[in-house]
């Protein structure tokens, strides 16, 4: 305390000692910016600046004392500044020291510059005394009140002498009204004639924050709603017209003889007027018209699938769910099937939070939920969400919940998908941080990224055979290639991976068999006697169209995936009707096994309707792939019947394994004796191994998806061939594996990245 | 196929030391990997000499279809060949396959463009066929030398 004092004492008397001699000076330092009252603050805080660099050489010679306070100088100036600048601007500072100002003005209106120095030295004891419990803080506020007064004249000795008067008017009468703006600047404003006729009221959203919206004095309720529309653009603006929005008044005396206490206002009524009747004085904040809109109950989620991301980035809350799925009603399961589509959907700008987007917009409340979209990377702040998003997103599945994802964004899925591996792979994931970090939130930089960890998944796995042992999806595989050699392999890679397959030697056998049903996946090879490859394709799409098969499928509206959509709706010919259409639930995946090099060809076959392609001589590594890619997307979308079938094929697996295993010469279809042993459940069982089975397809449109797929497939093809190659070194590999791949590009080879490939080219 | 089994005695195979380019380690090693037994090597062996046979009957019918020139035939010809020897890793004689198909489905040998001579093509299949027969034989020689067969001179 007295030694605050003491501090204070001395310093105050220096500082009022110099000011005199001093006072010329600053006003040669205000010179400069002394020009204009109106260039506010940046001007204070560059002159700050000045004055703090300028302090040493200015004060220093004159103190003997040592711990000369910095802040001195620097304050006068500001206090120049911020009364310089009353004239044009308030601000809160300048608005509490403006009652003051005034009267000391007023009681020496043009008084010269040394006359304050007395009065300071008198009026800083005083407040030093006064307030000695306050600090460092207090010591700043002290020397601006102190050096007020002279700060004052100095200012007018800037202006010209016949301003002041003005300037203390406008003090005066700003100032009040200043202070009360939020009270009654209206009840200012209303009775003044001269003012414009924009005004402002008072509107708020149940529950949230009021807000301004501008008005003409003669504007009606109607207006005031299209105003509304226009301010919550977003919220309200995309989903509502004007005439849904309704607006309430509150009563400020509901106990007078109103007998309710608010009020729905018509759309006739003029706004000003009925806010000056029911709030005289003028309207407060809390007087805000309360807009109301109707609850919409049927969303429709797909005119808003972009964007409601824009209203989650702007404003939800930050940071603050621990909980990936706050509101979500919890669906027994947990389902890494959103997150993962999510994260990698959203990149492409297109959203699968239908949910959460209407609510936002129904009810005006913002959901807890952190948006999963993907432009959060670009805020530093989000970061963790998306490391989270990554942790929970299984890898394995990521290519197919995107194909899913972005191919058939209507389909509807609510089954929750438990993937099997995502415990395993959340620490590999986990542990790329950097990548949200530094890329783009576009899907290029992530897509290596998956591949790689899937990679490593897939080898990993593959050698510890437990892809063998059931992470590889059951499914029913057709195989369709004319050279017993090649089908022979092709039959070794499906023994291996336990999946079921069939075999047909030319087009027209794999078209009878796939219309025996139940095949999830066809390996077409292209070249084929009797019907190649391409027609065979071609037919069982036509023929999967006329069934509507795959369409039927969607509840909710006709799939992009068909463009003649007229043809979906016909009745099959006696010739062409399927027998057993709840085998056909969805298309089914074929995949071209195209021994060509030529790029042409490989667009033929998806053009044909080919989900996807392996070229030849077909690497196991990859073929796993394939079939886990597909075969994971099949289980995501329709876990439950997956579940069910995959329960029941690994009991039927024991039994069958003999049969399975039998010589492997031959074309023998194991496919009959487990298809009869499905046929031995139970209807439902039956009908949910059947459902597993076609559910493959339902995504993929014959010729878009195919396109898609393409590219990722190229890639995917290099790292397996890389995978092959080099069994251990994933990570550097890749790159040489690469590159063998460009190279060998044009090559049907299809670069196993070896020296008997470049050197059989040179030739 | 796969009665030839007399040869099954080997002391570990060689995983193909030898081959130089004429065979893909990697893609025959996955079909080695198929092997359940690594002494008998019964599939892969099947495999391997099942293309033995595949090949001598296709040769055998390119000649033929050289002989009346029917370019067609000899072009899915050279494509089924192709399909197996790929699947092996016979690099080099897929390569000739490859240019077989196209030459009977008169192309240049990169299958791009056309050729119109039909007797060129012809020409350029024969020579292409001859080739092909030799390598063929090169990757027999080292195929049967790591399947230890006993009466192909070491």
């Amino acid at each position: 305390m007295g030694d605050l004092r003491a501090r204070l004492k001395p310093l105050f008397r220096r500082s009022s000692t110099p000011s005199s001699p001093k006072s010329p000076k600053p006003s040669l330092a205000e010179t400069p910016a002394g020009h204009p009252l109106g260039d506010g603050r940046n001007w204070s805080k560059t002159s700050l600046r000045l004055a703090k660099n300028r302090k040493p050489s200015t004060v220093l010679p004159v103190d003997e004392i040592k711990e000369s306070p910095p802040q001195l100088p620097p304050l006068e100036h500001i206090e120049t500044e911020s009364l310089g600048r009353e004239g044009s601007e308030h601000t809160p500072d300048t608005s509490i020291e403006a009652p003051q100002s005034p009267i000391l003005e007023k009681g020496n209106p043009t008084l010269t510059v040394e006359e304050p120095t007395p009065k300071t030295e008198v009026e800083k004891e005083v407040v030093a005394i006064q307030d000695p419990g306050l600090l460092a803080e207090p010591d700043a506020r002290n020397t601006i009140a102190s050096q007020r007064p002279g700060i004052a004249h100095r200012r007018q000795s800037l202006a010209p002498s016949s301003q002041s008067s003005l300037i203390n008017e406008l003090l005066q009468s700003e100032s009040p009204q200043l202070q009360s703006t939020t009270t009654d600047y209206f009840g200012e404003v209303l009775p003044r004639p001269k003012m414009p006729q924009h005004k402002k009221i008072w509107v708020k959203r149940p529950g949230s924050s009021a807000t301004q919206v501008t008005i003409h004095e003669d504007d009606l309720v109607d207006d005031v709603r299209d105003m509304i529309l226009k301010k919550y653009a977003n919220s309200l603006g995309r989903n509502f017209d004007a005439p849904d929005v309704t607006l309430r008044i509150i009563y400020r005396h509901p106990s007078g003889r109103h007998s309710q206490t608010e009020r729905t206002l018509g759309p006739e009524e003029p706004v000003s007027k009925v806010l000056e009747v029911h709030y005289p004085g003028g309207q407060s904040v809390e007087e805000a018209l309360v807009i109301d809109v109707p609850q919409r109950r049927t969303p429709k989620h797909s005119p808003h699938l972009a964007m409601p991301y824009y209203l989650h980035d702007d404003l939800r809350p930050r940071e603050n769910g621990t909980d990936y799925f706050p509101p979500m009603p919890v669906a027994g399961t947990h389902s890494p099937h959103l997150p993962s589509s999510i994260s990698v959907s959203s990149a492409q700008g297109i959203s699968h939070h239908p949910a959460h987007a209407m609510a936002v917009l129904t009810t005006g409340q913002l959901p807890n939920l952190p948006s999963p979209g993907a432009r959060v990377a670009r805020n530093s702040q989000h970061r963790p969400k998306y490391g989270r998003q990554h942790t929970s997103s299984p890898t394995i599945l990521q290519g197919a919940a995107n194909a899913q994802n972005h191919e058939n964004l209507k389909y509807s899925n609510p089954a929750p998908m438990p993937t099997p591996p995502i415990p395993e792979e959340s620490p590999s994931k986990a542990a790329t941080p950097p990548i949200p970090r530094v890329s783009s939130p576009g899907p290029r930089p992530k897509a290596p990224n998956n591949k790689r960890s899937k990679k490593q998944v897939v080898q990993t796995s593959t050698d510890a055979a437990s892809v063998r042992d059931g992470a590889v999806p059951p499914i029913n595989v057709l195989i369709v290639e004319d050279n017993i050699i090649n089908l022979r392999l092709l039959e070794a890679f499906m023994k291996r991976l336990k999946v079921r397959w069939s075999t047909a030697m030319n087009g027209k056998d794999a078209v009878t068999k796939w219309r025996e049903g139940g095949f999830h996946l066809v390996l077409m090879d292209i070249q084929l006697p009797v019907m190649n490859g391409l027609d065979a394709t071609k037919e069982i799409r036509r023929l999967e169209r006329v069934n509507s098969i795959g369409v039927f499928s969607n509840s909710a509206s006709t799939t992009p995936t068909f463009a003649n959509g007229d043809e979906i709706d016909q009745v099959p010919e006696e010739e062409d009707s399927l027998m057993n259409t709840a085998l056909f639930k969805s298309p089914v995946i074929i995949v071209a096994l195209t021994a060509s090099s030529l790029q042409s060809d490989r667009h033929e076959a998806l053009a044909a309707g080919c989900n996807d392609f392996l070229t030849k001589p077909v690497n196991f590594e990859w073929l796993t792939r394939k079939v886990m890619e597909w075969g994971c997307m099949q289980a995501l979308i329709d876990f439950d019947g997956w579940r069910k079938w995959k329960d029941f094929s690994s009991q039927s697996n024991q039994n069958n394994k003999p049969s399975t295993s039998t010589p492997l010469l031959g074309i023998k279809s194991p496919k009959s004796t487990s298809s009869s042993a499905v046929g031995g459940l139970p209807n439902a069982n039956a009908n949910n191994a059947n459902t597993a089975n076609n559910a493959n397809g339902k995504v993929v449109p014959p010729g878009m998806g195919g396109g898609k797929k393409k590219k990722e497939e190229r890639e995917g093809m290099h790292l397996g061939l890389v995978g092959k190659e080099k069994v251990v070194g994933v990570g550097v590999g890749g790159e040489e594996g690469l590159t063998g791949r460009e190279r060998d590009g044009s090559d049907e080879t299809t670069g196993t990245g070896t020296d008997t490939n470049g050197d059989s080219e040179g030739k | 196929m796969a009665a030839r089994s007399e040869n099954a005695e080997s002391d570990g195979s060689p995983d193909l030391p030898d081959c130089g380019d004429a065979i893909d380690p990697t893609t025959f090693e996955q079909i080695l990997e198929m092997d359940d037994d690594e002494e008998e090597r019964e599939f892969s062996r099947s495999i391997v000499y099942g293309f033995f046979d595949q090949a001598e009957v296709t040769f055998t019918k390119m000649d033929a279809a050289l002989d009346t020139s029917d370019l067609p035939t000899l072009s899915s010809l050279g494509h089924f060949l192709k399909g197996s020897s790929a699947t092996l890793g016979l690099t080099k004689v897929k390569d000739s396959c490859e240019k077989i198909q196209h030459f009977g489905a008169m192309k240049d040998e990169n299958g791009t463009h056309d050729v119109t001579d039909r007797q060129r093509c012809l020409q350029l299949i024969r020579d292409t066929l001859k080739k092909v027969k030799v390598e063929y034989k090169e990757a027999e020689k080292i195929l049967k030398r790591f399947y230890h067969e006993p009466d192909m001179p070491q």
